[in-house]
């Protein structure tokens, strides 16, 4: 826990049996007598945890700050924290203060699930907004379901509001399924008809591969066969081999390092020059194009939030963007060379606009009034506000996605030049619900 | 066939980039007896220091001056780190995490957690056998050979080269000669880690650099040194520009990652039919 109140006493080391001179079955004893004042005051500190209801509402914030996501992590943590701040300054949710309790996942679905357990079991967190990594995101959602705890996740595999999603898995931000319905029939009608598709070989970019292989064949486009890479390839050439001549799109997956190294050798083989690049925002997430020293130029890619202030001209944007100290070009941080995680991180700070619009609409005052802001939450209508500088949006009931604005950009001179915006009435037309999350038991 | 020419030439270009770091990981285990887990991030050091220096002084410059930093690097990194724990084999594992962890959080602070590319000082395609190949691969073949090459006649024709064979092979002896084995021991943890430094610049304009570029590169600097024989030097090298040709070759054919579970199954296989590795017995 790097926030909030230290609610954990250290583990005192007890001595061995023998050392301190018990006999087995004054051991025992005390054992068992342990065991239960243990049990019994872990239940009055829950008791008293849900007992207050005037007290601070406590939001777990389960992010990625040290790992292969760290880059993203470190903005998700920022704009919870400036999304809290913003929240206690307008006099708290229902005027009961907010209290952020924050874990590092290091970007690990085992380590992830741990803490989450952690938040909610010992931190008392009663609501989670979590983590953008794919696998502890979906590591994590077991967690908060058998918790009984409402947690919105960032990542985009589409199984968080799919298959693998809940009554209490909530997210606001599009999924592999959104972005192929956004960004695939734009390109497919602009950039090309024959695809080549090359991801690391792991469940985001299969989730992706499948979702866009669907919208292109049922345009009547022709996809070769997938070229999924070992997340540990630093030479992707071999890969890079193997994409046949005829195509005319290549969609790459990728995110970081792999990322930044897929760009480099692509351009370094001259691929631009016979295809079409087209990606997704995670492809460059927390990077600029600059910083990548020409390589990324000409590419297309599906933005969530434009990173550009002036495709989004507005108030709440220009607020957003001075909050979180970036730029209104590069979204680059003033005070150091980082570059927003733009396309996700607003999530986090739109989450906990979300929690306390539901909370405030529900009258929610303990953990047993959770059902209340679930049903709150399904189908929520969000304004273009301060609490949604993304936009507009709408928390689907069905499948708990946010179906929001999306923004088909291209790297131009180093900066990302929307050239069509695909409103959220287009999007959620273009990918009906496919699970009926509402209808299961909380 | 020609996408298999062309990926077996490929293999061994990046297997001889992958070879002069194993080397470094190679020569102060069979030295010092160290399974330095820190390995992969001096790589990542000298990823880091090429992008800084190449991008005030030029790359060249950055070519020569990485593997002299890194060289003093090791030598304070012996004296401070490795020195006080060299008695306990466990110890050292240990302690090179410790390392390895504060390597990397030391540049995530300062550098930041975001990847970042670092461009080549040649640029440009050559055709080759149907794919249009980056020529800077070329020249950081042709580096990371001379500096291999240098190396192994550093070993073999100075007299500092011939007292850390003289270490290597028998330590009491060389002590009773009257070599200085604290001093050589010293000399060939900074050379490991100037060769892993050497092999971060010249690579850096072909990958990333980014505080995690150490892990990846770790596993198959670990697999050339066991496939190639503990501490066997040329075996080493032989053993990294092998795994590189084969994955290369057997991706022609089968998906990728078929070519990286294949470079397993060797590495299984010469555990199991030769512990000592591939080219055991072969001259040091």
């Amino acid at each position: 826990m790097t926030d909030g109140k230290a609610k954990f006493p250290e583990l005192s080391a007890s001595p061995a049996p023998e050392a301190s001179g018990l006999s087995r079955r004054s051991f025992l004893g005390h054992a068992i007598a342990g065991g239960v004042a243990a049990g019994t005051s872990y239940l009055g500190l829950t008791k008293d945890l849900y007992a207050q209801a005037g007290g601070p509402i406590y939001i777990g914030n389960h992010c990625e700050l040290t790992g292969g996501f760290s880059s993203w992590g470190y903005w998700h943590d920022k704009a919870a924290k400036a999304a809290v701040k913003l929240v206690n300054d307008g006099g708290g949710i229902a005027g009961r203060k907010v209290e952020l309790l924050t874990e590092d996942t290091e970007s690990n679905p085992a380590v992830g699930s741990r803490k989450l357990r952690a938040l909610i079991e010992r931190g008392g967190a009663n609501f989670v907004v979590g983590s953008v990594h794919s696998g502890v995101m979906l590591a994590s959602i077991p967690v908060a379901t058998e918790l009984k705890t409402i947690y919105f996740s960032a990542g985009e595999a589409t199984e968080a509001t799919g298959s693998k999603g809940t009554r209490y898995s909530f997210r606001t931000g599009t999924d592999t399924y959104g972005l192929a319905a956004a960004g695939a029939p734009w390109a497919f009608a602009n950039l090309g008809k024959t695809w080549t598709i090359i991801s690391p070989d792991y469940a985001w970019g299969h989730s992706h591969y499948q979702e866009h292989k669907a919208v292109i064949e049922k345009l009547g486009g022709k996809v070769h066969p997938p070229i999924f890479v070992p997340l540990d390839a630093k030479d992707l050439v071999p890969y890079l081999a193997k994409i046949q001549q005829d195509t005319e799109v290549l969609f790459s997956v990728f995110f970081g390092a792999q990322s930044v190294a897929f760009y480099t050798q692509a351009k370094s083989m001259g691929l631009e020059k016979t295809m079409r690049m087209y990606s997704i925002c995670g492809t460059m997430e927390a990077i600029a194009p600059a910083d990548l020293q020409g390589a990324g130029e000409g590419v297309y890619l599906v933005e969530n939030f434009p990173r550009m202030l002036k495709f989004k001209d507005d108030e709440f944007h220009k607020k957003h963007n001075e909050v979180m100290e970036i730029d209104d070009v590069d979204a680059r941080e003033k005070t150091s060379t980082k570059v927003m995680a733009k396309s996700h991180a607003w999530q986090s700070w739109e989450n906990v606009f979300a929690l306390k619009e539901a909370i405030e609409k529900s009258g929610w005052k303990t953990k047993k009034d959770d059902l209340l802001v679930i049903e709150a939450l399904e189908g929520l209508e969000m304004a273009n506000s301060l609490g949604h500088p993304q936009g507009a949006k709408l928390l689907r009931k069905e499948d708990h996605s946010g179906i929001i604005d999306c923004y088909i950009s291209r790297v131009i001179d180093n900066k990302f030049e929307v050239q069509k915006k695909v409103t959220r009435e287009e999007l959620g037309k273009a990918m009906p619900p496919r699970v009926d999350l509402s209808k299961m038991p909380a | 066939m020609d996408i298999v020419i062309a990926l077996t030439i490929n293999g061994l270009i990046w297997g001889l980039i992958v070879a002069l770091i194993a080397l470094g990981l190679s020569i102060i285990f069979g030295l010092l007896d160290i399974i330095n887990v820190a390995h992969g991030d001096f790589f990542m050091v000298g990823t880091v220091l090429g992008l800084v220096i190449a991008g005030t002084t030029g790359f060249w410059i950055a070519l020569v001056l990485v593997p002299l930093l890194g060289f003093c690097l090791g030598l304070v990194i012996e004296r401070l780190v490795i020195r006080p724990a060299i008695s306990s084999a466990s110890l050292t594992i240990v302690i090179t995490f410790g390392l390895s962890m504060i390597l990397q959080e030391a540049v995530r602070a300062t550098l930041g957690p975001q990847p970042r590319r670092m461009a080549a000082p040649v640029e440009g395609t050559i055709h080759l056998f149907g794919i249009d190949y980056d020529v800077y691969r070329l020249f950081a073949a042709l580096f990371a050979a001379l500096a291999i090459a240098g190396f192994f006649l550093f070993l073999s024709r100075t007299t500092l080269g011939t007292w850390i064979r003289a270490v290597r092979h028998d330590r009491e002896t060389a002590t009773a000669l009257g070599i200085p084995v604290t001093l050589v021991c010293a000399f060939t943890f900074a050379l490991g880690t100037a060769l892993a430094l050497l092999g971060g610049v010249i690579a850096a304009p072909i990958t990333t650099v980014d505080f995690r570029a150490g892990i990846d590169i770790l596993p198959v600097c670990f697999m050339a040194v066991v496939i190639g024989g503990l501490g066997n030097l040329k075996g080493t090298v032989a053993a990294a520009v092998l795994l590189a040709v084969m994955e290369g070759v057997v991706s022609a054919f089968a998906d990728p990652t078929m070519a990286r579970i294949s470079s397993l199954v060797v590495m299984s296989f010469v555990l199991l039919a030769r512990p000592h590795g591939l080219f055991a017995g072969a001259t040091r």
